[in-house]
């Protein structure tokens, strides 16, 4: 007990620093400037488009990892976790050779009127790709959680797949899921390295804290983390809630 | 009916197997554990794809693996299977377990006569965390029930669960077959289940069926010495150019000729079974158990016994069929 309360204190102790040297006026007086809200809007939207399409296109992918259904599965598994190991800043660089506008890709989005370098469009990119190997990997482990007898009765009981899935994997999946895209969100919302590199503007959160830092110094820019931390915040927490609730209820 | 005829490549042998079960029948498949009796079962219920086969419920083709190949998803086979997990879903409570099937569509009326019958009437609101094993089992049945399959498929149900609660079960599970008119499949490795519960027992040892019958003449009269062994004989003793098989339960203290084989043996061992004793003994060189209903003489000593009406089994380890017909 005494042990586990160091490590969580230690684990806080960031977050104590970053309370203990806020000032209430420093907090008005960086977020009252005109415009100042701004990053928050442009993390929270970025941050909500990475999640769908996170959940969109990773689900699948990450159901399929946990229930086998792709040939030579340690292929597959080794490149999610490539993008997984690869420092965020490298990623950045990298994906100026994939999406700027010089590559094929670049290219395609130029003749669409839009661009992946210093957009919306770059910003969510850069999010998705800093926080999509957390979610993939958390979400093949929900799954991998899901019995698969359980799945085959439920077949068995007249349920076509896409039933079974509705009604047996995803609910039990469910919790590991919320859990992964709390993660996910997290990752998304405080993603900087990538970010930096091809999506400089529409600014965030995390970039305005850097910017605010160098042009004004600490005091001005510890605000913006202590918004950041209280708009990140409820998600994670509410599904740390949900997920507890959940198991609650299946205790009986 | 449920008519397959199948065969299924396993690593070491090949599942081949012809049976049909009729409407309200009651079939014990028991063998060996790796047998392949639940191997067949997954064949019939559409899990594992047969190399060779062709399988009809109720005159409705599942599977053909001669043209028209026919191959029905198991969600619509209406085939139902009951594992040793009984498989139900933890984030459902027991109510929404048994009305899961898109086909259960009971009356509250319904409901409740079936989960007063299964004694699970005052668990409906419970989440399945909370029930027991038996319990469990009783949900997972009447879940089955209700999604008013054509077929059952019983994979070692109650394996686990102590021997009443695996009689009552078993016992309800008949009672229920015969009332629905439903063919019903039971895998078992401990014969006592498969007696209880079959009309017709089929012993499968590596893939092969070696013996269909009505489970007192399978075990009465094995049709070769690898199926008296699988149903319990443990003694084989030569008499006439035959073996005779011993089954332990059928041996009794004394001479009694007109009753059978006397055999006269030296007792190597004897333990406490049950309400009597287990002796060991060994007739010329072939061992042989016996159960007995007395303390039988100290290790060492002569005993005469009876071994009542015994299978013979020629050289090619076959039941005489002669002898056995000779005796009916």
């Amino acid at each position: 007990m005494a042990g586990a309360g160091i490590v969580w204190l230690a684990l806080l102790g960031p977050v104590i620093a970053l309370l203990a040297n806020l000032s209430w006026s420093a907090i008005v007086s960086s977020l009252t400037a005109p415009g100042a809200l701004d990053p928050l809007v442009v993390s929270v939207e970025s941050g909500l488009v990475t999640l769908g399409v996170l959940v969109v296109f990773c689900t699948p992918l990450a159901w399929m990892l946990a229930r086998g259904k792709l040939p030579f599965p340690r292929v597959w598994e080794t490149g999610v976790l490539c993008s997984l190991l690869l420092p965020p800043l490298v990623i950045g660089l990298l994906l100026v050779f994939m999406v700027g506008p010089y590559t094929t890709i670049g290219g395609l989005l130029a003749d669409l009127h839009q661009s992946a370098t210093n957009t919306f469009l770059a910003l969510v990119i850069a999010e998705v790709y800093e926080s999509a190997p957390y979610y993939v990997l958390g979400a093949q482990a929900a799954f991998a959680s899901v019995e698969p007898r359980l799945e085959q009765q439920a077949g068995l009981l007249g349920d076509r797949p896409r039933r079974v899935f509705r009604r047996v994997t995803l609910p039990l999946a469910a919790p590991g899921l919320a859990m992964s895209l709390s993660i996910a969100w997290a990752r998304a919302m405080g993603a900087f390295g990538a970010v930096i590199i091809i999506a400089y503007h529409p600014m965030g959160i995390p970039l305005q804290i850097y910017t605010t830092l160098q042009e004004t110094g600490l005091p001005s820019a510890l605000p913006y983390a202590l918004v950041l931390l209280v708009v990140a915040l409820p998600l994670p927490l509410a599904a740390y809630i949900w997920s507890a609730r959940a198991g609650r209820r299946r205790r009986g | 009916m449920l008519d397959a005829d199948v065969e299924v490549d396993r690593r070491e042998f090949t599942v081949r197997v012809a049976l049909q079960v009729a409407p309200g029948e009651r079939l014990a498949l028991f063998g060996p554990s790796g047998a392949g009796k639940t191997t067949l079962l997954e064949v019939i219920a559409g899990l594992v794809p047969p190399r060779r086969g062709h399988i009809e419920l109720g005159g409705r083709v599942l599977t053909s693996t001669a043209p028209p190949v026919r191959a029905v998803p198991p969600w619509q086979r209406r085939v139902g299977l009951l594992r040793q997990d009984p498989g139900l879903f933890p984030h459902l409570s027991v109510r929404d377990n048994l009305c899961y099937a898109p086909s259960a569509t009971p009356s509250d009326a319904e409901l409740s006569s079936l989960a007063s019958l299964l004694g699970i009437g005052n668990l409906l609101a419970a989440m399945p965390a909370r029930l027991s094993g038996g319990q469990a089992h009783r949900v997972a049945l009447g879940r089955l029930l209700l999604a008013h399959c054509d077929a059952l498929l019983l994979d070692e149900p109650y394996t686990g669960l102590d021997a009443s609660l695996r009689r009552t079960l078993t016992n309800q599970v008949g009672f229920l077959v015969s009332e629905r008119s439903v063919p019903a499949i039971l895998v078992a490795h401990e014969l006592a289940d498969a007696q209880a519960f079959a009309d017709r027992l089929a012993v499968l040892d590596r893939g092969e069926l070696l013996q269909v019958g009505a489970p007192d003449e399978v075990v009465l009269r094995p049709a070769s010495r690898r199926v008296a062994e699988l149903v319990g004989y443990l003694g084989f003793v030569p008499s006439e150019h035959m073996v005779a098989g011993v089954h332990p339960e059928r041996v009794i203290p004394g001479s009694f000729a007109d009753r059978g084989l006397v055999l006269t043996g030296t007792v190597t061992a004897s333990r406490p079974a049950g309400a009597g004793w287990e002796a060991d003994l060994r007739v010329g060189d072939a061992p042989v158990t016996c159960r007995l209903p007395d303390r039988p003489p100290a290790s060492g000593r002569d005993l005469v016994v009876t071994v009542l009406d015994p299978p013979y089994f020629g050289s090619d380890g076959a039941l005489n069929r002669l002898e056995a017909h000779l005796e009916s």
